[in-house]
C-alpha cells in the first residue's frame, strides 16, 4: 500500500515541476523579471500603451491565487511532514518563510499601485524565495521517496 | 465518511466531463481545430492564440488536474487495496496526463504539429481512465462486499 502511494506523490511532484515552470514562464511573459518591467505592468507606461492596474483588476487575478497557494503549500508541506527527513528542527521556519513569501508575493502589488515603487523589488525578492522553498520541499519529498 | 468519498467523487465525475467540453472549446477537439487555435488560420483571419492566454490555459490546467488527479488516485487505492492492476491504472492515469501537457506545450512552442494527434489521443486517454477509475471507486465505496 505505501509503495503505491509513492508513486501518486512522485506524480504529484512531477506536476508541481511543470506548475513552477509554466508559472515562471507566465511571469516573464507578462510582468517580466527586472525592476523596470514590474513596474511598468502595475503603473502603466503610455508610450508602449500599457494601462495601469487597478485594485480591483489585480484583486481578480489574486483572488484565484490566494486559494490555490494555500492549498497548494499546505498539500506539499503536509506530505514533507511525514517523511523521514533529518530536517525536522527547521520545519516551523519552512512552514512559516513559505507562507510569508506566498502572501508577500501576492500582496506587494497593491503596494506598487499606492506610490511604494521599491515593493518591485519584494515582488521579485519574495517570488524568488517562494519558488526556492518549493523546489527545496520537493526535493526534500523526492529524496524521501527514492531513499525510502 | 462514506457520505463524504461519494460526493467527492460525484463532483470528480462531473469535472472531469466537464473538461472536456471547456478543453474542446478552448484548445479543439480534432486535429483541425487544435491546429487553428494553437497557430491561426490565414485564410479564415483568425489569429493564434496568444503566448499569455496559452500559459494561462496551461498553468490553470496543470494545477485542477494535479489536485484532481492526486485526490482521485489515492482514493482510488485505497477503495482497491493497491493490487497490480490499480497500480496500474494509476500509473497509466498519471503519465497520460503528464504527456498531455508536455505534448501541448511542445506543439505550441516548437512547433511539433505532428504531436497533435498523440496530445489528441492522451487527453482522451487520461479521461477515459479517470472516469473508469471515478466509477469503480463509486461502486467499490457503495455496493462492494470486500471492503
Amino acid at each position: 500500500m505505501q509503495q503505491a502511494y509513492r508513486y501518486s506523490i512522485l506524480y504529484f511532484l512531477a506536476f508541481s515541476l511543470l506548475l513552477l515552470a509554466s508559472s515562471i514562464l507566465l511571469f516573464n511573459e507578462r510582468i517580466g523579471f527586472s525592476y523596470g518591467s514590474v513596474l511598468e505592468y502595475y503603473l502603466g507606461n503610455e508610450e508602449s500603451f500599457i494601462m495601469a492596474k487597478r485594485p480591483s483588476g489585480l484583486l481578480k487575478i489574486i483572488l484565484p491565487h490566494i486559494f490555490g497557494f494555500g492549498l497548494f503549500i499546505m498539500v506539499v508541506l503536509h506530505f514533507v511532514m511525514f517523511t523521514k527527513t533529518n530536517k525536522k528542527r527547521i520545519m516551523p521556519y519552512l512552514i512559516s518563510a513559505t507562507f510569508i513569501s506566498g502572501f508577500i508575493e501576492l500582496f506587494s502589488p497593491f503596494f506598487i499601485l499606492y506610490g511604494f515603487e521599491f515593493f518591485a523589488y519584494l515582488k521579485l525578492l519574495s517570488l524568488f524565495v517562494f519558488e526556492s522553498l518549493l523546489l527545496y520541499m520537493f526535493w526534500i519529498l523526492y529524496s524521501s521517496i527514492i531513499n525510502k | 465518511m462514506k457520505s463524504i468519498l461519494n460526493g467527492l467523487l460525484l463532483f470528480t465525475l462531473i469535472y472531469l466531463l466537464a473538461d472536456v467540453f471547456v478543453s474542446s472549446s478552448t484548445i479543439g477537439f480534432s486535429n483541425l481545430e487544435v491546429y487553428t487555435t494553437l497557430y491561426g488560420n490565414e485564410e479564415e483571419f483568425l489569429d493564434p492564440i496568444t503566448p499569455s492566454a496559452f500559459l494561462e490555459y496551461l498553468h490553470t490546467q496543470i494545477f485542477f488536474m494535479m489536485m484532481i488527479l492526486l485526490t482521485l488516485s489515492a482514493i482510488f487505492l485505497r477503495l482497491s487495496g493497491a493490487n497490480s492492476f490499480a497500480i496500474l491504472s494509476v500509473n497509466s492515469l498519471m503519465l497520460s496526463a503528464l504527456t498531455t501537457l508536455i505534448f501541448l506545450a511542445l506543439v505550441y512552442f516548437m512547433q511539433y504539429d505532428a504531436l497533435i494527434t498523440p496530445y489528441i489521443f492522451f487527453f482522451v486517454s487520461w479521461h477515459l481512465i479517470a472516469l473508469y477509475m471515478t466509477i469503480i471507486s463509486l461502486w467499490r465505496l457503495n455496493f462492494a462486499t470486500s471492503i
